[in-house]
């Protein structure tokens, strides 16, 4: 038991650093930091860079890293968040879960993608012994080294002038620059020593597997719980709870080495965090400016009668033109890119024409894959029946997030999501009675009634047509009652609130029909896949998904289809440069569009506009001034 | 007077040390406008926040047409016939003017989001459309308006839902002469005795322009940092000597 607790304690300690510094941030710019495991892990690489590739002495490297990159990495993500300050919830969620994936797709381009040993910073070999127990360094150094941290920053905001300013700025933002505090400056120190923090917390779960390792972005979800168990706001009660959660996790080690309860150890901290969030209800309150963000005037998905049109038309040539053309495999993969675009119009509406942002869209999708391939594959039954079951199982699962969460504010419901897509890779996904293990289910041939899908061309016109169906179906919503429901929730919730629309019951019906229709193109994934594999419906292939659809316009159809031409990227034999590059390349694009809500398309026009004016030498300040505050691209008017 | 139509008792609301509301009592009667006057942070709109729900107050109960309502969400008392303008216009401002009203409707209706009675919102937004004068506006986006627009789209949202009781909260700051006498006259029309073929709603006024209470409100309450000093006709409140020291004496000087 005793050695349960040690390790736990040692890993727990970890964790405090790190719900340290994401408290930290949070409290003193409300920005929330999804990216910071990935910070950790980079920063826990360059430890390695330095001092066991180039060699530099270990005593060098750790000033190195903590009093010069680290603090530098720290104010260009503050530069980078600074920006977003007036941004609503969802851009500045969308923009820190875009850095998260720019550390996850950067690392392994420059530092390989083999796993390599970290020693230890403490004497490998010295070590003590409590009763049974024995005690290492490196254990008992990482407990120290947490304890000294947390002093320190207790010291530093009790007694110090930047302390002062810190709790000024916590008590009212927006005061504090009367009184000749420079919130930006608290805010840039904040950042500086929530980087530190991250180094040391990467370079520590490092060596505590004794290897630089690519799982500490999701590891730091045992901080999120920490971090939520203070109400996002407590540094003691966050310090506190996270060696809490590593001693839990360490003791259920003990009674569950196999099975369930196995499965359940590995899920603590997303179950944890999932029970805070419903126990916490509404006492969770975002820490936000009292400035009135920019929502700006946007007309949610300009899907006009021409553009609908057009995408018809497209898709109809498309449905005569494509398949006779290309082979087989490549008919299959644009079958496939056209179920993931079903998923991706669930983002669309749930994050373009609501604002909630959901990193589990895969996992619903996932649900209904498995779903099909258990009923229509290994049991032979009707394909329609096994997607009627899996919206069944769906529905139910999304009220059971959503209704904790949906009456809180979008982060909540993006920290919901993560945990709840966690928890599916973990205990749902990973149980080999329900997704086969790694070899996955086979779903050759689907059935419905005399036909079946197991031609490539069947496919592609099944999923074709599920794509074209939903998203006519979206539009045709958009434009009714339940579009003008989206939009006053979205521009002006008390308003909404006041008139008689229940803004839970909206989101949460939204989150529940797009959890609907998420398995159903999980289940055309698992037609498309024949072989269903957990691992493309886990908590990365999610994010990977929302920020793809951002990228392609969140409000826009357009974004779905763009989203799915990702994933066409990705199936098609490009080289591995495109496949290395690719998400890298959308991460960085994703930080830089969030703000705009049609992502790409957007921006094209508005580059194309400007050289049209260039080009044609029209009144060019006229032009500029006339796209921006249209809302809409006039490009081809006037011409 | 009648059973009020609102009776909101001993509402108090403190945001940490600051009392903002102390122990108000409110009346408002179920037909005519009733005043609710005060200098700026009075605690008005703090007040028109706790009646919509958009605040809990820390202690005082509000009863609407007999019923306590404290506990009711803010979607529940709209539905019961409560509605509000902002004072820091809250439009639907990705919408058009005509969708603005449909909305705020179809939000009243029950099932109006699933289309339910879509044909009589039609009509009744176009009826409002024409009565408030916004033919020429109804298909710009609300966000595009003025002040003075926005405060009239405000208005007809709040119409939309047929409301028994409707708070306005400085519904003619921002206007300009002409439009203020404009809405003054709209406002006497809206409460006289029938108002698109129902019951006129009771009117509850936030309003700066002095002149403007005086002529239209059957009763006033003043309020002065969150305590109410006066209450009553507008004759008995003009003459109180609370009120004029508080308040009045400065802009009748």
């Amino acid at each position: 038991m005793l050695t349960y607790i040690v390790l736990g304690l040692f890993a727990g300690a970890c964790y405090a650093l790190a719900s340290l510094g994401i408290v930290l941030t949070y409290r003193t710019t409300g920005f929330f930091n999804f990216a910071y495991g990935g910070e950790a892990m980079f920063l826990a690489f360059v430890f390695w860079q330095l001092r066991d590739r180039w060699g530099i002495s270990q005593w060098l490297s750790i000033p190195l890293l903590l009093l010069v990159i680290a603090p530098i990495l720290g104010l260009i993500l503050e530069a980078v968040f600074r920006t977003m300050a007036s941004r609503t919830a969802d851009v500045q969620i969308v923009v820190a879960l875009g850095t998260l994936a720019f550390f996850t797709s950067f690392v392994p381009i420059v530092f390989g993608s083999q796993q390599h040993q970290l020693e230890s910073v403490f004497s490998p070999t010295w070590s003590f012994k409590i009763g049974d127990t024995f005690i290492t360094a490196t254990q008992l150094g990482t407990v120290v080294v947490a304890l000294v941290a947390g002093a320190m920053l207790w010291a530093l905001l009790r007694f110090t002038q930047f302390g002062t300013a810190t709790r000024a700025v916590v008590d009212n933002r927006d005061l504090t620059g009367l009184i000749g505090i420079n919130a930006t400056r608290v805010g840039q120190g904040a950042w500086i020593i929530a980087t530190m923090f991250a180094a040391v917390a990467g370079v520590m779960l490092s060596i505590s597997n004794n290897l630089v390792i690519y799982v500490v972005p999701f590891l730091v979800i045992y901080c999120f719980a920490a971090a939520v168990l203070g109400r996002l706001t407590s540094l003691p009660l966050a310090f506190i709870g996270a060696f809490a959660l590593g001693v839990i996790d360490n003791v259920l080690q003990k009674y569950g080495s196999h099975g369930f309860l196995a499965k359940l150890e590995a899920s603590t901290p997303y179950l944890a965090l999932f029970i805070l969030l419903v126990a916490y209800g509404k006492r969770l309150v975002e820490v936000r400016s009292s400035l009135r963000t920019v929502t700006g005037a946007h007309v949610i998905g300009s899907n006009t009668a021409r553009n609908v049109a057009a995408g018809l038309g497209a898709a109809v040539v498309g449905a005569i033109v494509l398949p006779p053309v290309f082979s087989d495999p490549t008919v299959l993969n644009l079958a496939q890119a056209m179920a993931y675009a079903v998923v991706a119009l669930t983002v669309v509406v749930l994050t373009g024409w609501t604002g909630q942002i959901s990193i589990a869209q895969m996992s619903f999708a996932g649900i209904g894959a498995f779903t099909a391939a258990h009923i229509a594959g290994t049991h032979g039954g009707m394909f329609p029946v096994a997607v009627l079951v899996g919206i069944l199982i769906a529905v139910p699962v999304s009220l059971l997030i959503g209704i904790p969460s949906l009456r809180l504010s979008g982060l909540f419901l993006a920290l919901a999501t993560f945990a709840f897509a966690l928890v599916m890779d973990k205990l749902v996904f990973g149980s080999d009675s329900i997704s086969g293990g790694i070899t996955g289910l086979n779903l050759t041939a689907a059935k419905l009634g005399p036909l079946d899908f197991e031609s490539a061309n069947s496919q592609f016109y099944l999923c074709g047509t599920v794509l074209v169906v939903a998203a006519l179906g979206a539009v045709w919503l958009r434009q009714g009652p339940i579009g003008r429901r989206l939009q006053m929730v979205r521009d002006a919730p008390d308003a909404a609130a006041t008139l008689g629309a229940s803004l839970t019951l909206t989101k949460l019906a939204v989150f529940a029909g797009c959890a609907a229709l998420a398995s159903v193109g999980g289940a055309l994934l698992a037609v498309t896949q024949s072989t269903v594999v957990p691992v493309n419906f886990d908590s990365s292939t999610s994010l990977a998904l929302l920020l793809a659809v951002v990228l392609g316009g969140r409000s826009l159809i357009v974004g779905a289809v763009f989203a799915g031409g990702v994933q066409l990227m990705q199936l098609l034999p490009l080289g591995t440069n495109v496949h290395k590059y690719l998400p890298l390349g959308i991460a960085l694009s994703v930080i830089m569009v969030a703000r705009e809500p049609d992502g790409l398309p957007r921006v094209g026009l508005q580059q194309l506009q400007y050289c049209k004016a260039v080009l044609y030498r029209r009144n060019l300040v006229d032009r500029l001034r006339l796209s921006s505050t249209s809302g809409r691209a006039t490009v081809g008017s006037n011409g | 007077m009648a059973e009020p139509l609102l009776d909101a008792a001993a509402i108090t609301i403190r945001f940490g040390g600051l009392v903002a509301l102390n122990e108000v009592d409110l009346q408002v009667a179920a037909s005519g406008i009733t005043g609710l006057i005060g200098p700026n942070g009075a605690g008005k709109t703090t007040l028109f926040n706790v009646i919509t729900g958009l605040l809990e107050p820390s202690s005082g109960t509000v009863r609407y047409d007999g019923q306590d309502i404290n506990r009711w969400s803010p979607p529940r008392r709209g539905r019961a016939g409560i509605a509000r303008t902002f004072q820091r216009l809250d439009l639907f401002v990705g919408m058009s003017v005509r969708d603005n009203l449909r909305a705020a409707y179809e939000a009243n209706v029950p099932g109006g989001v699933l289309g339910r009675r879509s044909r009589e919102g039609v009509e009744l937004v176009d009826a409002l459309i024409e009565r408030l004068d916004m033919k020429d506006i109804a298909d710009r986006r609300a966000g595009t308006l003025s002040t003075g627009l926005g405060r009239m789209v405000e208005l007809g949202r709040a119409l939309s839902t047929r409301p028994r009781l409707l708070l306005l909260d400085e519904p003619s700051s921002g206007l300009d002469v002409g439009e203020t006498e404009h809405f003054r006259d709209l406002l006497l029309e809206i409460t006289r005795s029938e108002f698109l073929g129902r019951p006129a709603p009771a009117v509850l006024l936030v309003e700066h322009d002095v002149q403007l209470v005086m002529e239209v409100c059957q009763q006033i309450t003043v309020l002065e940092f969150g305590q109410r000093i006066a209450h009553g006709t507008p004759q008995a409140v003009r003459s109180d000597p609370a009120v004029v020291a508080a308040y009045l004496g400065e802009s009748a000087a």
